[in-house]
């Protein structure tokens, strides 16, 4: 009766979180070793002041040109990201498992508050979505690779906040939102999702050019 | 007439509504969660001794049990104690915090029988 969910939360997770880890540490190690094959100089202008410098900035609302150029978008993208991350990693029923499987006490939201994150992760991906769809210049970047993206991001918090209101097929739900957060880690370190480990490595590169080669701001 | 009809209808249905509760108190139908202070879901669903007849448990010590000195007493149990007595909100040593009591206990047993509720809204059903 179980078995599909017992499959998804359990061979497979653990196979999701090896390639999330796993995969993570690869991309970056690579990363490390292409630079210092084909670009070394660019370790020796690698500066902590103007890489944190830069990364401040970027993490700030509005702190930056492009943040104030595009007051919707940038609220949206804040919100969304904020509420992407927040919500799995502090959400009380994965605390709970943390707690039943492993003894490890985690620090978890209120169940009304995170409904509400998940809820603006939701309308989030609708923004991003309808964007893509209406405003030229962004569907002239878009792929289809883009939309795939969009959907396993979203697939997790969808499946999610129909199981927790049990609306709709409960048990079938609860395993197909595990398939979807398996989906999601899994493919971090191999698509674009991966600007979440490399975004901070471009911040920190492009801060320390612009400040200490080019003198000059990069926000 | 009609006015009494439907004043003596009222006042069946207020009274059948009243006394129900303490009917129904005599069957237990749902783990307790008032000693969670903020409860987080709908109580757990249990019917207690239909679950246990169901389940085929003789043996009232499976989890009314009795420790002394981290060594489980075979013969004896304790089900004029409920389990907040000994489990408290946070874990004591080798002694389960009341929320990780009751899902190794309940949720436990369910996986290793390979029957019964294992997900969240099986038990705490909204
Ligand atoms: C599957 C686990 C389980 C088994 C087996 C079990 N109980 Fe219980 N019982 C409970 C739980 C849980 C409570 C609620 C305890 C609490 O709220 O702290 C309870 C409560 C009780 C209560 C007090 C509450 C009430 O109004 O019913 C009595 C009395 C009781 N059990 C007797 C028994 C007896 C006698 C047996 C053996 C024939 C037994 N139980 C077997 C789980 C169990
Ligand atoms: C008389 C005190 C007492 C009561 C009442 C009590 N427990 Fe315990 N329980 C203990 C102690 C002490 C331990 C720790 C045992 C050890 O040292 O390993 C324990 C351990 C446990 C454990 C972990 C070990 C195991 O047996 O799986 C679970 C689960 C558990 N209790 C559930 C419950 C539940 C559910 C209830 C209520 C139905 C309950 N307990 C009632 C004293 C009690
Ligand atoms: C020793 C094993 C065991 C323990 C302990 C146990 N269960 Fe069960 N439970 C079962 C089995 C076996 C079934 C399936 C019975 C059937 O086939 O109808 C079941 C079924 C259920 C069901 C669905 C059927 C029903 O009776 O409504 C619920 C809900 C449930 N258990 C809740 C609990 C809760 C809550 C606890 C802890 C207080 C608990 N169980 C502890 C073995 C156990
Ligand atoms: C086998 C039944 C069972 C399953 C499955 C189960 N629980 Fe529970 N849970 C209980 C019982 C019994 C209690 C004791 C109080 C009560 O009745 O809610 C409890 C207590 C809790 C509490 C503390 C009281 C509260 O509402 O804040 C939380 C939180 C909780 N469970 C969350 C979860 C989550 C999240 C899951 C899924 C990951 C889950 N439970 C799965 C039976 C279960």
């Amino acid at each position: 009766m179980h078995s599909f969910y017992n499959f998804v939360s359990g061979p497979l997770a653990w196979i999701a979180f090896l390639l999330f880890i796993g995969g993570s540490i690869f991309r970056i190690g690579r990363m490390l070793v292409l630079v210092a094959q084909k670009e070394p100089f660019i370790f020796t202008y690698m500066s902590w002041r103007y890489s944190f410098r830069s990364i401040l900035h970027w993490i700030v609302p509005f702190a930056t040109v492009n943040w104030r150029r595009q007051p919707v978008l940038t609220v949206v993208t804040f919100a969304f990201h904020l509420c992407l991350l927040a919500v799995p990693v502090f959400l009380l029923a994965h605390a709970v498992l943390w707690e039943d499987s492993f003894g490890i006490r985690w620090w978890s939201l209120p169940d009304t508050l995170a409904d509400t994150l998940t809820v603006i992760v939701i309308l989030g991906a609708v923004f991003f979505l309808v964007r893509r769809i209406t405003r030229p210049e962004v569907r002239f970047v878009t792929s289809a690779s883009d939309y795939v993206i969009l959907a396993i991001v979203s697939a997790p918090f969808i499946t999610g906040f129909l199981a927790y209101h049990q609306w709709f097929a409960y048990p079938l739900m609860m395993g197909l939102h595990v398939l979807a957060g398996d989906i999601m880690l899994a493919a971090i370190p191999f698509t674009r999702l991966s600007h979440m480990i490399f975004s901070p490595f471009t911040r920190a590169y492009m801060g320390s050019e612009f400040g200490k080669v080019r003198h000059a701001r990069d926000w | 007439m009609k006015t009494i009809a439907l004043v003596a209808l009222s006042l069946i249905i207020g009274t059948v509504l009243a006394i129900s509760p303490v009917w129904s108190q005599d069957e237990m139908t749902v783990v307790d969660n008032t000693d969670f202070p903020n409860a987080q879901r709908p109580p757990s669903v249990f019917v207690h001794d239909r679950h246990n007849e169901n389940a085929g448990i003789d043996d009232c010590a499976v989890c009314h049990h009795v420790y002394d000195e981290g060594q489980l007493l075979e013969d004896e149990s304790s089900e004029d104690q409920r389990c907040v007595d000994c489990h408290y909100l946070e874990r004591m040593g080798d002694q389960p915090g009341l929320m990780e009591a009751f899902h190794a206990n309940c949720k436990g047993c369910h996986e290793q029988e390979g029957n019964g509720p294992i997900l969240c809204g099986e038990c705490h059903v909204r």
